[in-house]
């Protein structure tokens, strides 16, 4: 059988296991009592050997091997682990993945892991001296186990209470029957609502597959049975588990979603062309047609979503590794875990995030000693948290540490002449501006992990290009929280249409604050530049004509689209607002010479193409 | 001949609920159990042929009343009636001795079903 039609499966299915095992590390190492980690890492790393073997990646089978073999001595609950342990842990964790990725690769493997193995078994040995380390697994899989088991395995109804007290029934009387060796999860995950209602057993007996299949449906509740011979660390199965999910590769929901894009276009024409006739048949077809797109485009865009767990899960152990490295004692806590974000989205905010949380170690917490004689307690808090906002994600990363030096900060930029002389107040907006310089940086030393000055410059370009904004509140003494703004797909985005002369501009919501009549009581000059009075404060004035260079002045009673990123506002002068409507974002390559001031394009309804305007740059 | 039944539980409506699912498909309730503690007693007494066993009851608890009544009597019949959220407690019981449970809110039809399962 050709296995390597697997290997990205495997991959991927790891690489979800290995997140799994760190993340437990984590835990574990923080309450070392708690016996649930133990029991969850073992599992993973269980289930990481046996794919490795099926594969036959002997270097992953053995390292996985070794370090289950540690566990199962550590879950026992009868040695104390210590610091060492857990560092060992978590470097034979990071080995496991080093290996994993070369043999599915294919490449040399660029890590020595002989230290990590030979570790592993030492404090096997001093735990349990009397024990030998079991042999090697690619002795198993070589020779077969004389006496062959079976291997059952279970699918408990899905609408079925109690799934687990069902799955008890079922062991009870596969037990009636001869030896049951593994339960796999183990019988302690039945007892909890973990429990999806899939299991598997291996059984040692003389009954026949049909004795076995009717004691285990006659005990009720019972959807699937399968049961197979085991040959050697493997199981032959009779027939294939039930899949519930397949991987697409994102550009093929890409290339739908684009199609829906035209669809809807094509829709928008139909429904024109159809408004006029007074053709009732005709209108049916069209407002059908209308309701179907509209389903379909919700379809693919809520296959695009993904939880953003997906790319917090790696943070934990990330700002852990940190701040050991710096010395800093952080408690770290990630809220809002479920909520979902574009693909798309989701890939691209976990640097400007990795920046926002060093950031948060290097110059936010202070040390033991300084936090203490503050008054604050001995650990830093540093909270990771998504939530929904209207038709945004806004991401936080909070810390409790010292604060921005304001002082210091206006002093820096007045020196270097970014801010003038008589400004007094560096305000969060001004705070952001200067931090956001390019090769800005307030560490006083290069250190490896951050104040290379490219931080919060790389992280707001960032933000920018997805069409979102980054906020900064930061207050001396108690703490800095970022917060990044996001729209919750690339691919769709509502926005208002704005007509200047016969040209039209399309103004996605995202930083739209809103709109209002232009009037002469509140236009006034600020410093020689246009500027209005909006709730009490002195905003700018653009003017979209200006903007995209279009001749002619705009006459009568104009509208203003008021944009916002933050506290930062700006008035957009236009000659017509012509509604709001939801648009397919069209993949944008600018001639030359184009404006540098569209972030897209789209088709409307009557089949013209027409330019997205970005709102974010013009603020 | 009838199956014959104890049912077990604190509650009066549910014990009158139970005895009526199953006197109407035919089976004859011999005695009812209020506590643990009854229940071990009624069984030692009647030897019915199917216990009806509710898990939190005063006076000794359902799950060791399964206890010592297989103790008693290795063969017993015993079906646990148990509420959402009681998972670990049912696999616990389970474990002891009991055959089969069903989950509160009661169905007949499933209450039947799971006495049948029992029975054999």
């Amino acid at each position: 059988m050709d296995l390597s039609q697997y290997a990205e499966l495997f991959l991927a299915e790891t690489r979800e296991h290995l997140g799994a095992i760190n993340q437990q590390l984590l835990e574990w190492e923080r309450v070392p009592e708690a016996g649930e980690p133990v029991g969850g890492i073992f599992r993973a790393v269980h289930t990481i050997k046996g794919m490795a073997a099926t594969m036959g990646y002997a270097d992953v089978t053995d390292l996985a091997h070794r370090m289950e073999n540690l566990l199962d001595i550590l879950r026992s609950g009868e040695h104390e682990v210590n610091d060492k342990v857990f560092e060992l842990l978590f470097q034979a964790a990071d080995a496991l993945e080093k290996v994993v990725e070369s043999s599915v690769s294919g490449r040399e493997l660029d890590a020595d892991t002989s230290g990590v193995l030979a570790q592993l078994d030492a404090t096997c040995q001093s735990l349990v001296p009397a024990a030998k380390p079991a042999p090697p697994p690619v002795a198993r899989s070589v020779v077969p186990p004389q006496v062959a088991g079976k291997w059952v395995h279970v699918v408990i109804d899905p609408g079925a209470a109690l799934k687990g007290a069902r799955a008890a029934v079922v062991l009870k009387r596969m037990e009636q029957l001869g030896q049951v060796n593994t339960v796999q999860p183990p019988a302690t995950v039945l007892e909890t609502e973990d429990f999806d209602g899939e299991f598997g057993l291996r059984i040692e007996t003389s009954a026949d597959d049909n004795v076995i299949e009717e004691q285990i449906r006659t005990a009720g509740d019972i959807a699937e049975v399968n049961i197979g011979e085991v040959v050697g660390g493997g199981v032959v199965e009779r027939s294939e588990a039930r899949t519930r999910h397949i991987r697409v590769d994102l550009r093929r929901v890409d290339a739908m979603m684009n199609l829906v894009g035209e669809l809807m276009t094509t829709k928008d024409r139909l429904a024109q062309l159809s408004a006029g006739r007074g053709d009732p048949p005709l209108d049916d077809v069209s407002l059908k047609m209308s309701h179907l797109t509209a389903q379909l485009q919700s379809e693919i865009l809520d296959a695009r979503m993904t939880p953003v767990w997906q790319v917090f899960d790696r943070f934990p152990r990330l700002v852990r590794d940190l701040s050991k490295q710096l010395g800093k004692v952080v408690e770290f806590k990630v809220e809002g875990k479920e909520i979902e974000l574009d693909r798309a989205i989701l890939d691209e905010i976990g640097d400007p995030l990795v920046h926002l949380l060093r950031n948060a170690i290097d110059h936010g917490i202070e040390p033991v000693a300084e936090r203490v004689a503050a008054g604050k307690t001995p650990s830093g808090h540093i909270v990771l948290s998504a939530e929904r906002e209207r038709a945004t994600v806004v991401i936080h990363v909070s810390d409790d540490g010292r604060g921005i030096d304001r002082a210091k900060l206006l002093a820096d930029a007045k020196r270097t002449g970014m801010l003038d002389e008589d400004v007094d107040v560096l305000s969060n907006e001004l705070l952001l501006r200067v931090l956001s310089r390019p090769g800005f940086s307030t560490a006083a030393a290069v250190s490896s992990v951050s104040g290379r000055g490219v931080g919060i410059d790389a992280v707001a370009t960032s933000l920018r290009t997805l069409g979102g904004g980054l906020e900064v509140r930061s207050v001396a003494g108690e703490g800095t929280t970022f917060s990044l703004r996001l729209p919750i797909t690339l691919a769709i985005v509502r926005a208002l249409t704005a007509e200047v002369g016969a040209e039209r501009y399309l103004l996605p919501v995202t930083h739209v604050a809103e709109t209002v009549d232009l009037s002469e009581e509140t236009t006034t000059s600020l410093e020689g530049k246009d500027a209005m009075l909006y709730r009490g404060e002195m905003i700018p004035l653009l003017d979209l004509r200006k903007v995209v260079l279009l001749p002619g002045e705009g006459h009568g009673r104009r509208p203003v689209v008021v944009l916002q990123i933050g506290e930062r506002r700006s008035g957009l002068v236009v000659d017509a607002l012509a509604g709001q409507q939801e648009i397919v974002v069209k993949p944008f390559d600018p001639p030359r010479g184009t404006l540098p001031i569209f972030s897209g394009a789209t088709v409307l309804g009557d089949g013209s193409p027409a330019l997205i305007l970005d709102t974010g740059g013009l603020v | 001949m009838s199956h014959s039944v104890l049912v077990c539980d604190d509650a009066i409506f549910m014990r009158t609920m139970i005895s009526d699912i199953l006197s109407q498909a035919g089976y004859e309730v011999v005695g009812e159990a209020e506590t643990g503690l009854q229940a071990v007693e009624k069984y030692k007494e009647l030897k019915p042929d199917l216990v009806t066993m509710d898990i939190v009851m005063p006076d000794m608890g359902g799950i060791d009343a399964v206890r010592e009544i297989v103790a008693h009597d290795p063969d017993a019949c015993i079906l646990m009636c148990s509420a959402m959220g009681q998972q670990a407690l049912v696999v616990e019981a389970i474990q002891a001795g009991a055959k089969d449970f069903v989950v509160k809110p009661f169905q007949p039809s499933r209450v039947l079903e799971a006495v049948q399962r029992v029975l054999g």
